[in-house]
């Protein structure tokens, strides 16, 4: 099995990325205006609200895989749920430190049980549970199934969460997602091409995280 | 079949009565600990009474289900059952019917403590309180036995038990705290009759996804 980077058109792909990362480190310095009250505090919106999006799609890919691997009872679909599951929990762990950066100036004070936070949180103390679980060891065949099975029962319960908290908190409104629709026109297209250039490297990651793990089983 | 796999489960507690008397020894502790860690007036205690009342729930859940799942540890009766011709997502429903029984077994038992040693008046409605338990229950047990069907043959199986039930159970507690809080402050249904539909389709999810999962989950 050859290196990641030994493949020519993963060095493209990674001279790509970390182009796309510097203009949008540039872009969002330079190019989006100030807004009134937040300042510098309402640039963390390019990094937080993708980041979540990055976050939950991959506890998304989480799920498909662990569904595919009952379906094909295939060892690569493992690989590609663990991989997953790290970066998810890695861009969650993002998400809940810029959330409470941006939430200090904005609402007073660093945590509010806000629906969207709330839910990353859980997620996140779930999916260390589920490293956990993986790591303590035990029939490695079991332990594949089983954490698949971890990882579709966290994705149906997101839903759940989410509703919960929202009537359970249901005068917490502003969020830089829901803030987000009604921002002036000159921050919507830097964010989309942030939205753009961090799932852009989500797959980079997965697909580089997933092949050290495919080539650690081959060994 | 299924019948039967409950029968053994109550059985089995039935002779040795190990599940439900920890439950309740334990709840008991809880009550006393909660007693003496808050020494405030009943009226602010009450606020807060729904709450530890699920909290101490959930601790004792925690207890009962490892228990049950640590019977079939030993001799590795585990590995002989879903060696057996038997449709594995039925271990896993008399798993949680068994596992529902005994909770509220317990519930039955402790709830007047509860109340009184905290002193707090027993809520107006109780049958609509431990209806509304009922239910519950049977959220918590679904989430409780697939999770510990899961852990149940790792090492650490005890800290892997809350570590991963707990934030799956978090929307429940919060919907449990709600209807049993506004039970206690007398609301009527109309304010809280979403908690009700939330609490419905944890019981269905995780109902279906247990017994549908529950094959890939155990198989050796």
């Amino acid at each position: 099995m050859k290196l990641f980077f030994s493949i020519r058109n993963n060095r493209i792909f990674v001279g790509f990325i970390a182009a796309l990362f510097l203009i949008n480190l540039l872009n969002i310095i330079f190019n989006t205006p100030m807004i009134l009250d937040q300042h510098w505090a309402q640039k963390i919106f390019y990094v937080h609200v993708p980041s979540a999006w990055v976050g939950f799609l991959s506890y998304f890919i989480v799920m498909i895989a662990g569904f595919m691997l009952f379906i094909k009872n295939d060892d690569t679909w493992d690989d590609i749920g663990l991989a997953a599951a790290e970066i998810g929990t890695f861009f969650m762990g993002l998400v809940l430190i810029t959330g409470p950066i941006w939430a200090k100036p904005i609402w007073g004070t660093f945590w509010i049980w806000e629906p969207r936070l709330t839910t990353t949180l859980i997620l996140f103390l779930f999916y260390l549970g589920y490293f956990m679980f993986r790591s303590f060891g035990g029939n490695i065949e079991r332990i594949r199934r089983q954490a698949a099975a971890l990882g579709i029962l966290a994705f149906i319960n997101v839903p759940i969460i989410f509703v919960s908290v929202q009537f359970w908190e249901p005068e917490i409104q502003s969020h830089p997602q829901v803030e987000m629709a009604s921002q002036p026109e000159g921050i919507l297209y830097p964010f989309i091409f942030s939205l753009i250039s961090f799932t852009l490297l989500y797959v980079l990651m997965l697909r580089y995280r997933s092949h050290i793990l495919r080539y650690k089983n081959s060994q | 079949m299924l019948l039967n796999l409950i029968k053994k489960e109550l059985l089995i507690e039935f002779r040795s009565k190990q599940i439900i008397l920890s439950m309740l020894i334990f709840g008991l502790a809880i009550i006393l600990i909660f007693a003496l860690s808050s020494n405030i007036s009943s009226e602010i205690l009450s606020n807060y009474s729904a709450g530890m009342f699920w909290l101490m729930n959930l601790f004792i859940v925690v207890i009962g289900v490892h228990r049950s799942f640590a019977y079939e540890k030993e001799f590795d009766a585990f590995s002989l059952m879903v060696s057996a011709p038997v449709d594995r997502g039925l271990i896993f429903l008399s798993k949680w019917v068994s596992g529902f029984i005994f909770i509220t077994t317990t519930q039955l038992i402790i709830i007047t403590p509860f109340f009184k040693l905290l002193l707090l008046d027993i809520p107006e409605n109780l049958s609509f309180f431990i209806l509304t338990s009922l239910l519950v229950n049977l959220a918590m047990m679904s989430i409780a036995s697939i999770v510990s069907g899961i852990v149940i043959r790792s090492n650490f199986s005890e800290i892997l038990l809350p570590l991963l039930m707990f934030p799956l159970l978090s929307p429940l507690m919060i919907a449990a705290t709600k209807i049993s809080n506004n039970i206690i402050n007398s609301q009527s249904y109309e304010l809280w009759n979403v908690w009700v539909l939330i609490i419905v389709s944890i019981v269905v999810l995780f109902g279906l996804a247990g017994y549908a999962l529950f094959d890939f989950i155990v198989e050796e």
